[in-house]
């Protein structure tokens, strides 16, 4: 790596006492005097508060004062801190990224109080460390990017009309794409839905017509998204709509893609007539009420199992749900529901549970290792609180099968450079703090395509995808950290290491030329991939080999 | 007289993610919130399933 | 909140903000003044596990990252003479004078995003929270398990925490018994030492512990509904106390295991396999105490059709999640609906609208909800207040 021209490196050193925290445990003199003697360091200056607005002035007056053209503050955490620095140094003309921390707060006076000599020597070389790989850092510039004030919602379920909703309200113009000839999804084809205790209908058409009525919206139906090229802010996506293409040019993109129901084939003797699933059972209870007599209802066929570890969230609210209609329209139709564990979770779920018992819906619990049988108009269950086998007569046999994932999950992944998890759902940023965002930028998701929900938690995670999307669209113009990777397009030789390991889909692979590139819009500058580069060609701006590797002397030396 | 900000009641995860989701579109949001320090139970939770990672 | 009035697009509020007698603008959270302050105050933060002092911030990482003194303890409000905090402060931030002040606000929507509280397991006497020492709370549970907490998230069994508190005390108050010739009371003092030293020399960690699920939940004297993510909670903590101690053996007594979310079916099966829970089918009758203070539980093993007790070292119920005991203030100010539960009612097809246009609301204030689900929430109300802040209050439909 070139270095930058010694003689320009002058170095201002801000060592912070953090009122007692730092002040109280180690030597402050000491650490003062030394940080005079490191090699380019021409100023140094201790602060009660480097963090005050004294503090931050000092730096700025020192900048010009003695011609800084490196900065080093020697206090706490980079995590909270790094910021306001930098922009203390921005303000006084210097780039932001010609500036180092040292944590001698944390990872010093805090953890080594009873040792004062022992962590004012630790400390020196920590701010020697600093002062190294200072020398050693250049100028790094963000991008500025322009944005697509537009948003494609790929999937037209209840989920995808809330979020493309959400955003046409907003004032943004969306593009909804639905691969059905209708929007609406799975609803489309259920009888009622309770605890509303409506048919699905009422919501779709009312979703439908303001959607339709919405000139911000444009609906796309028996469409697909063919391609999706560029990055947040900036896609250009290629929708087919009944054979004919056009390119929409989006700053966002929302997966709501939904799910499909599992077919049980070959299992618990699954016909489509006397052994059906709960979908089925919905056309069927859509065109009225068939006489039944003896239903019987099969929790978790196809889930919680080797093959699918998952439990589906939805199919016992459904068997439920179908249980109290058969029941009240039929009071002498008699419904068994043999189950696993009833989820019935939270608080409308559990009222619907209730309300099923007392309408006389027979619950009976089957242990997995001995799972009912069905045939010959019976079904055969081991009674595990009676310790004995019970057979229960059953003109009707309802399986409650899971939801899985689409079978477009895989391209749409591909494309969008978004991960799916084991079961082929999508899988989000992070469980639990970002459930609707992808790792990468500008792509979020809602609904059965992250995993299987309810009505209401389909209706919330599009107004929620909406507005994780909305963030960007609201933006005047985004900007690219300066922190990003390089990857050396004269060494590298295409062994795709770095693409297998970028968790942001940032990394381009060239066939005609047989080399690796970065696309630093969508860089992080996690490192990743200069940590596992063989041929040493990609690097990270702001952590290059010569900046760490001048830490490392500087510690072995000390 | 239409005002363009917002107000929300309550500081724990649920407020702060949408004060957060508001701030971020460049909506002038109040947090209001009845202890010193915003954050509510889930501060203090020691970790969170199913990945077992620290909630702070 | 004191005052609220207006309609969808502009609403007005009047909000008291209490005094913090510290200057938020001056304080950088060096925690000299905390260090120093002489009044020691039960840390509410972890439920008296430990104390705080009457300086305080609830916890090291929390935001806004300034301290606030507590006037109903500090000396300084009690008449008494001290003043340590402000002669420790270097940035010059304690200010004793400052005043309570209100704040007027106006904004086109509001989210109501007010939480829950924890069921009060004393409700239930017969589980013995509260009268016996080691049936704890999950919470309390939490905080004995964090890094962060009153044991460094060392598992102790609060029966020992207390009891190495009050062995400190103890010669204090022995020698001044001995002095005063208080023979009876002093014998019984040392009584109580030599008890305590044995019992906390006996249980340095909790090792056997009984989780009970559905305590205030699923309950038709308190609440009927499902608190939604309390098996998963109680799952985690039993995985968790096993990561810190690897004899730990973790008893989990349930109704139904609701494992709904994204890979909860998961982690329950691998705190069977990895973490060794054992998951006890049947719904726990009563809670009594040995003369050693660990919890016996009663309960019927449905799996095994039988009535069985079980000795513990400590006892974690599932407490309930109950609506918010402010909401009803908070719903009234408002003028917004709540349904029988208290919690701020809502129709499915519209999950964050309230009654009243133009307000919203997410997370537990709604229901019980786990964290992905609130955060998800979150963003959609905030999703519902731009769309109303955009179009000056137009959009109003889902």
């Amino acid at each position: 790596m070139e270095d930058t021209a010694k003689s320009d490196v002058r170095i201002g050193v801000f060592i912070c006492d953090c009122g007692s925290n730092i002040a109280g445990y180690l030597s402050m003199k000491d650490l003062v005097e030394y940080a005079k003697t490191l090699p380019n360091v021409v100023f140094v200056q201790e602060n009660l508060y480097t963090c005050s607005e004294g503090g931050i002035n000092g730096i700025k007056a020192a900048i010009p004062a003695h011609g800084l053209t490196r900065v080093v503050v020697a206090s706490c955490t980079p995590r909270t801190h790094e910021p306001l620095f930098q922009n203390a140094c921005e303000e006084a003309g210097l780039n932001p990224y010609l500036f180092e921390m040292a944590n001698i707060r944390d990872q010093c006076s805090w953890v080594h109080q009873q040792v004062k000599e022992k962590a004012t020597e630790r400390a020196k070389g920590q701010i020697a460390m600093a002062v190294a790989k200072a020398a050693r850092l250049r100028e790094l510039s963000r991008i500025q990017l322009g944005i697509f004030y537009r948003a494609v919602v790929i999937g037209g379920g209840v989920s995808g009309m809330a979020a493309a909703m959400a955003l046409g309200n907003m004032g943004y113009e969306v593009h909804l794409v639905e691969k059905e000839e209708r929007l609406g999804g799975l609803l489309n084809h259920l009888n009622m839905v309770l605890p509303a205790k409506e048919p699905p209908s009422r919501l779709l058409d009312d979703l439908r017509t303001r959607l339709e009525n919405n000139p911000k919206v444009t609906v796309h139906t028996r469409a697909q998204v063919k391609k999706s090229e560029g990055y947040v802010g900036n896609y250009q996506v290629t929708i087919n709509e009944n054979g004919n293409e056009t390119v929409v040019k989006a700053g966002v993109i929302i997966v709501a893609t939904g799910a499909k129901v599992l077919k049980p084939e070959g299992l618990m003797g699954y016909d489509g007539e006397k052994v059906i699933t709960q979908l089925e059972l919905e056309s069927l209870l859509k065109q009225g009420t068939p006489s039944l007599k003896n239903v019987v209802m099969i929790q978790c066929v196809g889930s919680r199992c080797a093959e699918r570890t998952y439990c589906s969230r939805i199919c016992c609210m459904t068997s439920v749900k179908n249980a109290i209609l058969i029941r009240e329209a039929d009071p002498s139709a008699s419904v068994t529901i043999l189950y696993r564990d009833m989820q019935m979770y939270g608080v409308e779920n559990e009222d619907m549970f209730r309300r099923s018992k007392e309408l006389g819906v027979r619950y009976v619990t089957y242990d997995p290792e001995r799972p009912p049988e069905a045939g010959d108009g019976l079904v055969r269950v081991y009674h595990a609180r009676m310790g004995k086998e019970i057979a229960l007569p059953a003109d009707l046999v309802v399986l409650a099968t899971p939801l899985v994932a689409q079978d477009e999950a895989q391209q749409i992944s591909t494309m969008l450079k978004v991960p799916l998890n084991e079961n082929g759902f999508f899988l989000e940023g992070h469980v639990k703090l970002k459930p609707l965002d992808f790792a990468t930028d500008g792509v979020y998701l809602c609904g059965s395509a992250r995993f299987p929900s309810s009505i209401r938690e389909a209706v919330s995670q599009g107004l929620g995808a909406a507005s994780r999307a909305a963030i960007v669209l609201s933006k005047e113009a985004l900007f690219t950290s300066g922190i990003v990777a390089d990857i050396n397009p004269n060494t590298c030789c295409g062994c795709l290491g770095c693409l297998e390991v970028c968790p942001y889909g940032a990394i381009n692979f060239f066939q005609d030329r047989g080399i690796c590139q970065v696309n630093k819009v969508l860089c992080k500058g996690c490192g990743g991939c200069a940590a596992t580069c063989s041929s040493g060609s990609a690097r990270l701006d702001g952590f290059s080999n010569d900046q760490i590797y001048a830490q490392i002397e500087q510690a072995l030396a000390g | 007289m239409a005002s363009n900000e917002v107000l929300i009641i309550g500081g724990g995860i649920a407020g702060m993610q949408a004060a957060l989701d508001l701030g971020d579109m460049g909506i002038t949001v109040h947090l209001v919130e009845k202890n010193p320090s915003i954050g509510g139970k889930m501060a203090q939770l020691d970790k969170t399933f199913p990945t077992n990672d620290c909630t702070i | 909140m004191v005052e609220f009035s207006g309609e969808i697009g502009s609403f007005k509020a009047k909000v008291h903000r209490k005094a913090r007698y510290v200057d938020a603008s001056k304080c950088t959270a060096c925690g000299a003044c905390a260090e120093k302050c002489p009044t020691k105050v039960p840390n509410e933060f972890n439920f008296g596990l430990n104390d705080r002092k009457a300086i305080y911030k609830d916890y090291a990482q929390g935001i806004p990252s300034v301290y606030t003194i507590d006037p109903n303890h500090c000396r300084v409000f009690q008449g008494k003479k001290c003043g340590v905090c402000a002669k420790q402060c270097q940035a010059g931030a304690i200010d004793y004078e400052q005043k309570d002040s209100y704040v007027d606000l106006e904004v086109a929507a509001v989210i109501v995003a007010t939480g829950y509280d924890l069921f009060d397991a004393t409700r239930i006497p017969e589980y013995g929270y509260g009268r016996f020492p080691n049936v704890i709370s999950s919470l309390e549970m939490e905080r004995l398990l964090s890094a962060g907490g009153p044991t460094a998230g060392h598992l102790a069994r609060p029966s020992v925490v207390k009891g190495e508190a009050r062995l400190k005390e103890l010669p204090k108050l022995i020698a001044k018994a001995e002095k005063d010739e208080k023979t009876d009371a002093a014998s019984a003092l040392n009584k109580e030492r030599k008890w305590l030293e044995e019992h906390v020399h006996k249980y340095p960690t909790a090792k056997k512990l009984g989780f009970i699920q559905c305590v205030g939940s699923r309950d038709f004297r308190f609440h009927k509904y499902c608190s939604n993510y309390c098996c998963m909670h109680s799952i985690k903590e039993a995985i968790i106390a096993r990561d810190h101690e690897p004899e730990t053996e973790s008893y989990i007594f349930y109704m139904d295991l609701r494992t709904v979310g994204k890979g909860f079916e998961e982690y329950k099966i691998r705190g069977a396999k990895v973490s060794g829970l054992k998951y006890v089918r049947g719904r726990v009758a009563e809670v009594l105490q040995d003369e050693e203070l660990n919890p016996v539980v009663y309960f019927e093993d449905t799996e095994q059709r039988c009535v069985r007790s079980m000795t513990l070292d400590m006892v974690i119920l599932a407490n309930a999640c109950s609506a918010s005991k402010g909401i009803v203030t908070v719903a009234e100010l408002l003028g917004i609906a709540l349904d029988e539960n208290n919690f701020v009612k809502t129709h499915p097809n519209k999950p964050l609208d309230t009654s009243v246009p133009g307000i919203f609301t997410c997370g537990c204030a709604q229901g019980p909800l786990d964290i992905p689900e609130s955060v998800a929430q979150a963003s959609s109300a905030a999703a519902r207040a731009a769309e109303v802040v955009m179009t000056g209050g137009r959009a109003l439909a889902v």
